[in-house]
């Protein structure tokens, strides 16, 4: 199978997913419909719909992680090529790579010292 | 034909795994039970928040069913049983299971309510967590086989399975596997008894029968990973190839539904740290010995 018409299965099935949800709700929507009453529709806090936008309430405390995390999905991109070619080119390979990933691991080790590592 | 059947097996799949599930959580096995909570689930109302983000609320459960479908196609359940044998296999299913993290935050924001929102959030920081735990593993598993298509690495296992071959990467990705399907005790986005849900919170009658049909095939999609990844797929003796896959994937399904019954969940910030600073040194430890032993044993 070529490689585009693999690519053209997955974008069927992904349409035929849209497709069965569809009937799904069509199916739902034959055996009934939602009554409108006051008061069902509010999300479940306190019984009334809050006064400010609720995105406000939520603190990303994370952010040294998520800055490592920049960095080493980064590195990923290359290790998937590296690791197919892995066997072929020896030793050459795993020493280059190690080089690589121990900066990299060096400065997971640096940003662990600062203070990274931890819920902010 | 191959896709008919493979689609078909994961429905079975999934009403198996609902079953499971209902025993591994609840301890009552009922063989109809799904089919009617399923059915009551199409005869209750599905209400849509007011003020609510009705394109991202909409959209949220139907994103994750085509993220879970999109892995399960990279997934060989026998010699030529797979949707798409794509030469990138391994990296496809990393791609497609980033639309997870993407799905749970717009099905979190999606209904304005506070406990979705919170939830979607938390998803984030355990996506932090988790990430880098799922593609590293995976990484070493592609040395060995010098390949990323999925077919190619369940043959490489022949001889020996990678579960024994680098057992270490093989827990980092069962748990970082839970992370992602967000089963307990990584279970933060929908935290029963904690966030009234999460984000399965304002869902009700079929948007919630998507919502649990998208999380039973995401947690088939990461069983069988494991199961090609580590536990040599489809190999094994006496029953067919196909029989060895069900038995593999359902058994890890199972196993990794029940541990959340002995385990208390574990909090955003105690998951971060230890994933960081002991699954990070420890997946770069895997990949380091797994090349090691690649280049002096042939196999």
């Amino acid at each position: 199978m070529s490689e585009l018409s693999q690519y053209a299965i997955l974008f069927g099935l992904s349409i035929g997913v849209f497709g069965l949800v569809l009937s799904l709700y069509g199916l739902a929507r034959a055996i009934g419909r939602a009554r409108a009453e006051p008061g069902k529709d509010v999300p479940a806090t306190a019984g009334t719909l809050s006064r400010d936008p609720v995105w406000v309430r939520y603190h990303a405390r994370y952010a040294g992680y998520a800055l490592l995390f920049l960095a080493f999905d980064m590195e990923m991109a290359f290790m998937y090529p590296w690791a197919v070619v892995y066997r072929e080119e020896g030793l050459i390979a795993l020493l280059d790579m190690g080089v690589f990933l121990a900066i990299l691991f060096l400065g997971l080790l640096y940003g662990w010292s600062q203070g990274a590592l931890r819920r902010q | 034909m191959s896709i008919l059947v493979v689609l078909l097996s994961l429905a079975a799949g999934a009403y198996a795994l609902a079953v499971i599930e209902r025993w591994a959580v609840h301890g009552h096995l009922s063989l109809t039970g799904p089919a009617w909570a399923a059915l009551a689930l199409l005869g209750r109302e599905s209400l849509l928040a007011r003020k609510s983000d009705r394109l991202f609320f909409e959209l949220g459960p139907v994103l994750l069913l085509v993220a879970g479908l999109m892995a399960v196609a990279v997934i060989p359940l026998a010699p030529g049983l797979i949707i798409t044998d794509l030469a990138t296999g391994a990296l496809f299913l990393n791609a497609a299971l980033a639309y997870v993290l993407v799905a749970l935050i717009m099905a979190g924001w999606g209904p304005n309510g506070a406990y979705a929102m919170i939830a979607g959030w938390r998803f984030l920081g355990q996506f932090i967590a988790y990430a880098m735990l799922i593609v590293m593993p995976i990484t070493a598993v592609a040395m060995r086989a010098e390949s990323l298509s999925t077919v190619e690495i369940v043959t490489s296992q022949e001889q020996l399975w990678n579960v024994l071959y680098q057992p270490m990467g093989f827990i980092l990705f069962v748990v970082a596997a839970m992370g992602l399907a967000w089963l307990p005790p990584l279970d933060l986005p929908d935290a029963t008894g904690e966030l009234a849900g999460g984000v399965e919170a304002e869902y009700t009658g079929v948007r919630l029968a998507v919502l649990r049909l998208a999380r039973m095939v995401i947690i088939l999609a990461l069983a069988g990973a494991t199961v090609t990844f580590y536990l040599g797929g489809w190999l094994g003796p006496w029953l067919p190839p196909w029989a060895w896959s069900a038995i593999k994937i359902l058994a890890v399904a199972a196993a990794m539904l029940s541990i959340g019954r002995y385990m208390p969940r574990i909090r955003e910030a105690r998951y971060l740290a230890l994933s960081w600073k002991l699954g990070i040194s420890l997946a770069l430890a895997n990949i380091f010995v797994v090349g090691v032993i690649a280049l002096v044993v042939p196999i």
